[in-house]
């Protein structure tokens, strides 16, 4: 590939806590209040559990073949044509997340900041924001990563921190409403928003020790778990479950409804939101980078520069199909259910037929660890 | 033009091109001296083209040997000429001669070795070394029927005295800075560096200036890769002339289109010591009191010598406030105009009420109001430094009555705008590194301009934009933002604050050095002094007859 690449344990789980925390936390709450009402701390809790077992399937993928991303090693396990078409399918996909979160961002600024400024204006500034440093190498990449870790991080806590001063515990009762059907299904939901650490899959290859990919997964799954449950909570005990389904960013409201002591500030939620656009970037970079490198590597290809402005009209199309809000949001559940065939149930496939046909490509490594303890 | 002509025409062209032809072309590249001094002395007068201050002195040597000198005249240390070398060899009573056996070969040798008093003596027999040491402000002795020429003085070229470095002041800390010469700013480093790891490599660089370029590097620290592609570099630069140290940094930056520095340059020796101790290379170059240090990160550009002369604590003090400089510097405009244009409603309505009746009266939009107050800012900033001294003074009163009271009350600019403006000069001002403020100073008008039509947004995806570019520069490989980014715990004690001494006993490692020891392992540590010499307590103390914590 490109020059020798290492991308280190910390840089590793900074990748996958950026990716996951993106523009969902602002809607988290309320997708999960709709499908559990006041258990959704606990819903919140079982979402993340369904993405660390995916993340944990990707690993062992990983660790099985660690020189290898997961549009080649498919293709070993499955054989190069019907990989090919689950590779393909995997590249739409993600094309498809990058230009929902970008659209689902702009409807954001549009409705909340630049009520005067067409949709489409800053969906594409986004997109550009993308696609100049999706230019960049892997090595970049993560650097990138690491240094907003902090500002998406540091945002969201301040906010649940300063609102926990009108919360109400008892919002929070019934932990469990049981005989609920949705559990399942909104489990999954929220589940979908954890998506993007599917990006693991491009990251191992140029990590210089794969076998410590659980341990930064199950790193990313607490830190990015732990901040969105912490925004559940605070919003459930501070609106109630039934005044938060009337909201559809209800953690922006948060935002709106907190101010620093000694009113340094009037309103927080621009400011949250500003900050926030990094969260947004971070995102938006790792499914748009995953999606040309995946298809440069489909096509064989050495660089992946040339599609970061390539793909920029094709995914600004896609951003601009849904509707309107509701439409947006529509397509995002769906689409985000459907990806998890992709990114949970096709690894998991892959996992299966390795163990079955013994496939693995980890001896060398194994034998290089086993020289040098 | 016939096919002929002008390929005899592009071969004339060439020639006149090529090196040779700078020095004349009256010999070939390994020509010989002859060994008749008339012959030589016309070639010579030749090669320097009757220039007015190439001198011959012919003599005969101890009164037997018909002999010349040829020199330049100003470049020549003229009493070194006369006192060592024209006034031995004029004796004629000197014992050998008088013995009457010196023979014609024996001359060069006995002369070397007996008779020049000067330290700096050697033989040459090609008309190429004889014209470059020449042209170094070197004499060369020419005696009839010798094919070789005798070298000896040096060249004397006045420097102003040492004085303080004007860009880089410090409260604590040295009061030398480099000056022009070469020699003396290579004898400032050797004295705060008397090691024999110091290695200084000189390569002359440009074709007609043949400027002297120093690379200084310690050999057990600086990593020996990094030392071979800065002289790698160097060797590469084809030019005519070598004006200043910033040709070079040019040249071998690593990125070319980015507004970041990716060399550092100082007038301080103590800077650049501090450098080589930590296994960076320094560049200097004669003729320029800048040196460069390679490679540079980011956080070199907010750091003084003076924090670390200062007590840890203070001097991180001092540090933190620098950055919050820098970053004013950077996006104080930005976020007014963004505030001012698109959210008002953020800051406190008592306050968003006084800075809506400040801009009552002022017809622009604050995009158009900022852009326009921080373009007469810097106007009026260039035209100090350009103005000599004694009328900087009246320019810049005029400058703040201008712009701080007349624009206000003409209504060209609000109250606040004026501040937010001051704020953001002075914070320019207070980066040490001039050309770090330089590169913020310019990203700041994109910013502004981004602020106007996107508000904090825009702001946002500016600053992102400028924060990934600085995340993918290297400066020779390493990343601009280590040791932040790349997370070097080591190297971070020293970037935000600065760390005190005992907590970082290793040397920055992104810089790979070869030997890692700073600090040794017995150093001082905050917990407890070994002895508490001067305790009133303990000192001499005699108590129940024995001595209680005696003072040794």
């Amino acid at each position: 590939m490109e020059t020798p690449r290492e991308i280190t344990f910390l840089q590793a789980t900074a990748v996958l806590i950026s990716t996951i925390i993106g523009v969902g936390v602002l809607s988290l709450p309320v997708i999960a209040v709709k499908a559990a009402d006041s258990g959704a701390p606990l819903l919140t809790f079982l979402g993340a559990m369904i993405a660390l077992l995916s993340l944990s399937i990707l690993a062992a993928l990983g660790k099985r073949f660690p020189r290898k991303s997961i549009i080649h090693y498919s293709e070993d396990i499955l054989g190069s044509w019907i990989a090919r078409i689950g590779s393909v399918a995997i590249v739409l996909f993600f094309a498809l997340l990058s230009a929902l979160t970008a659209r689902e961002f702009g409807e954001v600024v549009v409705t909340s900041v630049l009520r005067n400024t067409p949709l489409e204006v800053t969906v594409i500034v986004m997109l550009v924001l993308t696609a100049v440093s999706c230019r960049n190498d892997m090595n970049t990449f993560s650097y990138i990563h690491l240094f907003y870790l902090p500002f998406i991080l540091a945002p969201g806590l301040l906010i649940v921190a300063l609102s926990l001063q009108n919360a109400d515990m008892i919002n929070l009762l019934p932990i469990a409403r049981v005989a609920n059907g949705e559990w399942l299904y909104g489990s999954l939901t929220i589940a979908a928003l954890f998506q993007g650490s599917f990006i693991v899959t491009m990251i191992i290859p140029s990590m210089p020790r794969p076998a410590k990919t659980l341990q930064a997964c199950l790193l990313a799954i607490i830190v990015s778990g732990g901040l969105y449950l912490l925004i559940v909570i605070a919003t459930v005990t501070i609106f109630g479950a039934e005044e938060t389904k009337l909201l559809i960013w209800p953690t922006l409201e948060l935002a709106r409804m907190t101010s620093l002591p000694a009113n340094v500030l009037e309103r927080l939620d621009i400011l949250f939101l500003a900050v926030w656009v990094t969260a947004v970037f971070t995102t938006l970079f790792s499914t748009y980078y995953f999606t040309i490198h995946s298809l440069s590597n489909l096509l064989r290809l050495r660089d992946h520069k040339m599609f970061s402005f390539f793909l920029l009209p094709f995914i600004f199309v896609l951003a601009m199909l849904p509707q309107n809000v509701l439409d947006t949001y529509r397509f995002i559940l769906t689409i985000g259910l459907y990806g998890l065939i992709i990114t949970i149930a096709y690894p998991a496939v892959l996992l299966i037929i390795a163990i079955l046909r013994k496939k693995r490509e980890d001896q060398l490594d194994r034998e290089h660890a086993q020289e040098s303890p | 033009m016939s096919m002929w002509q002008r390929f005899k025409y592009r071969k004339e062209t060439r020639k006149l091109s090529s090196a040779k032809a700078l020095i004349g072309s009256s010999f070939s590249e390994n020509q010989r001296l002859p060994a008749k001094l008339e012959e030589t002395l016309a070639c010579m007068k030749e090669t320097f083209g009757g220039t007015d201050d190439f001198k011959t002195r012919r003599f005969e040597v101890f009164g037997r040997y018909p002999a010349a000198l040829i020199y330049l005249e100003h470049l020549t240390n003229q009493r070194e000429m006369k006192e060592d070398i024209l006034r031995p060899l004029l004796q004629k009573n000197a014992a050998h001669v008088e013995s009457g056996s010196v023979d014609r070969s024996e001359l060069p040798e006995l002369i070397t070795n007996d008779i020049l008093f000067g330290g700096n003596v050697s033989t040459g027999n090609k008309y190429r070394t004889l014209v470059d040491r020449i042209l170094d402000g070197q004499v060369a002795i020419i005696i009839d029927g010798l094919d070789r020429a005798i070298i000896s003085g040096s060249g004397k070229v006045e420097h102003r005295a040492i004085s303080q470095p004007e860009t880089e002041q410090v409260i604590r800390g040295s009061r030398e800075g480099f000056i022009e010469n070469l020699g003396v700013n290579l004898a400032l480093l050797r004295n705060r560096l008397p090691s024999v790891d110091l290695l200084v490599k000189t390569i002359q660089i440009g074709r007609k200036t043949r400027t002297k370029v120093a690379v200084c590097y310690l050999r057990d620290v600086c990593n020996p890769a990094l030392s071979k592609e800065i002289i790698d570099r160097l060797q590469k630069i084809d030019i005519d002339g070598v004006i200043d140290s910033g040709y070079l940094e040019q040249f071998i930056e690593d990125n070319h289109l980015s507004p970041f520095p990716q060399i550092q340059n100082s007038e301080r020796p103590d800077k650049c010591v501090a450098n080589l101790l930590e296994g960076r290379v320094i560049i200097l170059v004669d003729g320029c009191p800048f040196a460069l240090i390679a490679p540079a990160v980011f956080s070199q550009f907010y750091q003084s010598v003076d924090d670390y002369s200062e007590r840890f604590l203070l001097s991180s003090f001092v540090r933190l406030s620098r950055l919050v400089a820098l970053l004013f510097s950077l996006i104080f405009p930005s976020l007014y105009v963004s505030v001012i244009s698109f959210n008002p409603e953020l800051i406190p309505t008592e306050f968003a009420v006084a800075v809506a009746g400040g801009r009552a009266g002022v017809p622009f939009p604050a995009l158009l109001e900022v852009l326009i107050m921080e373009v007469s800012m810097e106007v009026l900033r260039e035209a100090t430094i350009r103005l000599p001294q004694q009328v900087g003074g009246a320019l810049s009163i005029v400058g703040v009555l201008v712009i701080g009271q007349a624009a206000v009350s003409a209504g060209f600019a609000s109250p606040i705008t004026v501040v937010v403006i001051a704020l953001t000069t002075i914070g320019s001002f207070a980066t040490p590194a001039y050309d770090m403020a330089l590169a913020l100073r310019l990203l700041r008008f994109p910013l502004i301009i981004l602020g106007g039509i996107f508000g904090l947004y825009g702001v946002m995806v500016g600053l992102i934009l400028i924060v990934n570019h600085m995340l993918s520069l290297r400066s020779f490989g390493i990343p601009f933002m280590s040791p932040l980014v790349p997370g070097q715990w080591q190297g971070m004690k020293d970037t935000m604050v600065r760390g005190p001494f005992w907590l970082s006993p290793k040397r920055p490692e992104l810089l790979h050095p070869r030997n890692s020891v700073r600090v040794g392992t017995e150093s001082q540590s905050i917990e407890q002094p070994p002895h508490n010499t001067l305790d009133p307590v303990s000192v001499g103390n005699r108590r129940w007859e024995d001595s209680d914590g005696d003072s040794t």
